[in-house]
């Protein structure tokens, strides 16, 4: 059982959001309420949209009157599940890639192979990003005058995962290379060999349960990285499963997110920074909220993991202290003390 | 020499990697193999003769190498400026908290967790909004929000707001390491000879912690670099990412990202030849 109340705190928010926002779906439908006038008890008109954050409009709304705490509510499961998905894809293959890297690689040749891996150190994510991913989810505009996707919405939401998953790859399959390196060259796993121990054996029994828990804190830095990609591929106008643009060239549209996705939200009140910034903080802030969620699983994790054994040790420590206590009255004894 | 021909191969491999991930654009745009393979000959050709490469601005063909070299030591010297103070001021904090007593350092560190945890756009919008404040408050407007155009500098600004994240993840990694190594025995040694703990901690403790940070500052750079389009966009500043943002050319992705990255990886070279020689040194010893 892990005991940090930082890990807890964490999984509680990220769920909390998670089963909201599906809750939401299936009792309301994701209804996202629109009010563009409010009027008092006695009809008469106390305000129009967009308002600011109060009591009723936990997030304030839209210019047109859309309550952004329920399209955050509605957007969460899309954006969080993503993410979740894409953190556990990145850190499956690069375990995956790690595995003959470690194993069957011989020194030198992987010390080299870091080497250049590193270069993808210099290579900004963000930037490569936004260059692949822009025509895949923009939406284009036919020499027709048709707007039109080039891929359909299950292959943008794949090829933006695995776009996002195999940028990260080569660094990620490195470093967790080098962790599993660097363990198999501990003395329990020399003296596995020496019993006897087959690769298998020691992989299954040894690098497995010595490795996961590594994992789940690189799972945490994972998740907190593409949540940070998806801010900015937000503010880029590219949102999670397509971007919907307007090409009307007489008062366009600003371009809509498909599903209220939090990047989306990001990208579309931006631009409000300016004249209303709680429209535009609102869902940067849930970002951030997020992150942190995420940032308190990873270290409430790392806390329990070095603290595990402790208070078995604590006690141990305590019980040898009584026993030097007692030990040295049986074997000798100071004169003076007996005399007093 | 060993150490030379192993860095021109891992600057070869970087460019020939951003060569081949700029390409990827319009392999997804047509889905086809032999279109992506001719991109990427165009692409190759391109870079290597840079000095030939055209692009448009404004209608009219223009050299690229002449104009780009004034927004490009502008967007280095933003970078190189956010990245230099982001590392000087966290060094000298971390100095700070590691003679303040436990509960204080516990407290900081809560803090920089959940500082570590601000979206970048959020601290770009924040910044934005406390000049926006102080200018309607005092009148005073301590630089302004936005460049209006290529002649237009601004530094202020785009250093504030780049620098402060960065700050903060060295800040976090500065203190966890050096108190991983003011547990080491050295360390109490020291103490116990009589030396002052600000010394120990100046002179031995962040020599030691210097390599785990030096490899800690690539992923910031990283992370730095894609901020640096973020910046340029959001401010207007006409830096080397604003261009390759408006063009949008395979061409010019490869072109520009090459040119961004050979500055640092020099550096990074250099002070990786340092260190290496420096602990070699140690070891001799």
């Amino acid at each position: 059982m892990i005991r940090s109340i930082k890990f807890w705190v964490g999984l509680t928010i990220l769920s909390i959001f998670i089963f909201s926002s599906f809750g939401f779906a299936l009792f309301y439908d994701s209804d996202v309420r629109q009010v563009q006038m409010l009027y008092d008890d006695d009809k008469n008109l106390i305000g129009g949209a967009p308002f600011e954050p109060s009591l009723m409009f936990p997030l304030g709304t839209d210019p047109l009157g859309y309550d952004i705490s329920q399209k955050v509510l509605q957007g969460a499961k899309f954006t969080l599940l993503a993410v979740i998905a894409i953190g556990v894809f990145r850190v499956l293959f690069s375990f995956i890639v790690a595995i003959p890297f470690a194993f069957y690689l011989p020194e030198k040749i992987r010390r080299g192979l870091d080497q250049l891996l590193s270069s993808f150190y210099f290579i900004p994510l963000t930037i490569i990003a936004v260059f692949i991913l822009s025509p895949i989810l923009s939406e284009q505009l036919s020499a027709e005058g048709e707007e039109f996707f080039l891929y359909t919405f299950t292959e943008r939401i794949g090829l933006e995962v695995i776009i996002l998953t195999f940028l990260v790859v080569p660094l990620l399959g490195s470093m967790i290379g080098n962790m599993m390196a660097s363990l198999l060259k501990e003395e329990f796993i020399e003296g596995a060999r020496l019993l006897g121990a087959s690769r298998w054996r020691i992989f299954t029994k040894h690098v497995i349960p010595h490795m996961l828990p590594k994992l789940v804190i690189v799972w945490c830095q994972q998740c907190v990285q593409v949540l940070i990609i998806f801010t900015h591929l937000g503010y880029f106008k590219l949102f999670f499963g397509g971007t919907d643009m307007d090409f009307n060239p007489m008062m366009a549209d600003p371009p809509k997110s498909l599903s209220n996705e939090w990047s989306g939200l990001v990208g579309d009140y931006y631009i409000q920074i300016h004249a209303n910034p709680y429209i535009a903080l609102g869902p940067i802030i849930m970002f951030g909220i997020a992150i942190y969620a995420f940032q308190l699983i990873g270290e409430g994790f790392q806390h329990h993991l070095q603290t595990r054994h402790y208070k078995k040790e604590k006690r141990d420590r305590m019980s040898r202290k009584q026993n030097l206590v007692d030990e040295p009255k049986l074997s000798f004894d100071f004169m003076h003390k007996r005399g007093a | 020499m060993r150490i030379i021909k192993k860095l021109f191969m891992q600057l070869f491999l970087t460019i020939i990697s951003i060569i081949l991930i700029s390409g990827l654009p319009e392999l997804i745009m047509n889905k086809n193999v032999t279109m992506y393979f001719q991109k990427i000959k165009v692409v190759l050709f391109d870079v290597i003769h840079l000095n030939e490469m055209t692009y448009m601005n404004q209608g009219k063909q223009r050299l690229f190498l002449d104009d780009i070299w004034s927004p490009y030591l502008y967007s280095l010297t933003i970078l190189f400026g956010a990245l230099a103070i982001a590392f000087c001021m966290a060094q000298l904090l971390t100095w700070c908290t590691l003679i303040m007593p436990m509960f204080i350092r516990r407290a900081v560190k809560n803090i920089l967790t959940f500082l570590e945890s601000l979206p970048d756009l959020l601290v770009f919008a924040l910044v934005q909004m406390a000049i926006v404040l102080i200018f309607k408050k005092t009148g005073i407007l301590v630089s302004n929000v936005a460049s209006l155009g290529a002649e237009d500098r601004i530094y202020i600004v785009p250093i504030v707001c780049l620098m402060i994240l960065p700050f903060v993840y060295f800040y976090k990694m500065m203190i966890l390491l050096s108190e991983e190594e003011l547990g080491k025995s050295y360390v109490e040694m020291s103490l116990a000879k009589g030396m002052r703990r600000i010394y120990v901690l100046i002179v031995h403790v962040t020599r030691n912690t210097s390599e785990g940070i030096f490899h800690f500052s690539k992923s910031v750079l990283w992370f730095m670099i894609s901020n640096l389009l973020l910046v340029e966009v959001i401010f207007n500043i006409h830096g080397i990412t604003h261009y390759m943002y408006s063009d949008f050319r395979p061409e010019m992705l490869a072109a520009c990202l090459i040119l961004l990255v050979i500055p640092f990886f020099l550096l990074y070279a250099l002070f990786e030849w340092t260190i290496i020689r420096l602990s070699r040194r140690g070891e001799l010893i």
